[in-house]
């Protein structure tokens, strides 16, 4: 396949959050960075795991295991820099991945259920990847984890 | 005629500073402007200055101190920022709003050269709670808004429910009409 035609073909990335395996279009993914340390504070935004430095910036730690996986992500000190789009002005964000994340290209098959966080599916080598709408996945997450703080209240 | 030039008295760093207090409740540090604490106590050092409040509204008001003529409700720091419980052993009193905030350690002094608004993905009671973040030793720390510990419909409801406390808690012993204990 000649370059001309690679660039015509959208490509993604593929990422691991706990034991799932999502993929995000390439367009909002910034980086993969590695930061050894990743500080935290009180808050209630749901999500938040807490905030890494990165070029002298702060970008917030976006957990999507809730929401993709269904539990937090483990520890790690991987993270893809995603831009969000949520409000009047894009930022950057930071999103736990363990392992490696992979470049592809391909053909997403859109998916039935536009409800959902996924909006199509990516075929790469028999293994079916679910291609994510961040937003949506965020919203999900952010409504199980407020589900999971009254369930935890009610068992202590 | 040449300006002479004075190279050990051109500040290195022109940014704006500001020192801040850093102290910790639990496991979490945080810093607040200097500027903003009247006084730093010992809760040993309180005495008996300390009044309950007849209706605590808010579980992490539960008390009034008087300084100097003067009346602030007692936030429990780690109430407050809803962690778990904790062992406050200082009080710090701030200067504009009628608050003592019972925090665990005071850790230091230092000067803070960097104010960053909270990124936009936060979207909580920390926007309430702080005016930004800090870079302190390469380590970054949410900057306590002193407003943030009792916002306006707090102290409003605080006064409704124990109205005109805040003002007679300040009276010698003997003519406050609540008993006097310690936090």
């Amino acid at each position: 396949m000649s370059a001309e035609n690679n660039n015509l073909i959208p490509s993604f990335v593929v990422l691991q959050v706990g034991a799932r395996r999502i993929a995000l279009p390439r367009e909002g993914v910034a980086e993969l960075i590695a930061s050894p340390l990743i500080y935290k504070f009180p808050h209630t935004t749901p999500l938040i795991a807490g905030v890494v430095l990165r070029r002298g910036r702060i970008l917030p730690v976006l957990d999507l295991g809730p929401g993709v996986s269904g539990a937090l992500s483990p520890s790690t000190r991987f993270f893809l820099v995603v831009e969000r789009h949520t409000s009047n002005a894009p930022e950057k964000c930071a999103i736990p991945v363990q392992g490696a994340c992979e470049l592809v290209a391909g053909i997403m098959v859109p998916a039935a259920d536009l409800e959902g966080y996924v909006t199509g599916h990516l075929n790469l080598n028999g293994e079916q990847i679910d291609v994510l709408d961040l937003e949506k996945a965020i919203a999900l997450g952010a409504a199980n984890q407020n589900e999971w703080i009254p369930a935890t209240e009610a068992l202590s | 005629m040449t300006q002479q030039a004075y190279p050990g008295l051109i500040p290195r760093d022109a940014r704006p500073k500001e020192q801040v207090v850093l102290f910790s409740i639990g496991e979490y540090s945080f810093v607040i402007s200097a500027s903003s604490v009247q006084e730093i106590r010992s809760t040993d050092g309180l005495g008996g200055n300390v009044v309950d409040l007849d209706r605590p509204v808010l579980s992490k008001v539960r008390h009034i101190v008087e300084r100097d003529a003067r009346s602030y409700y007692v936030v429990s720091g780690y109430e407050h920022f809803h962690l778990p419980l904790s062992r406050p052993r200082s009080v710090l009193i701030l200067r504009d709003v009628p608050v003592a905030v019972l925090v665990d350690r005071i850790e230091e002094m230092a000067e803070m050269r960097i104010l960053l608004g909270m990124p936009r993905s936060f979207r909580g009671e920390e926007l309430i709670w702080y005016r930004g973040l800090t870079v302190l030793a390469r380590k970054v720390l949410p900057v306590a808004d002193p407003r943030g510990f009792l916002t306006a419909g707090e102290l409003q409801r605080l006064e409704d429910e124990n109205p005109g406390l805040l003002q007679t808690a300040g009276r010698p012993v003997g003519t406050s009409r609540h008993e006097r204990e310690r936090v």
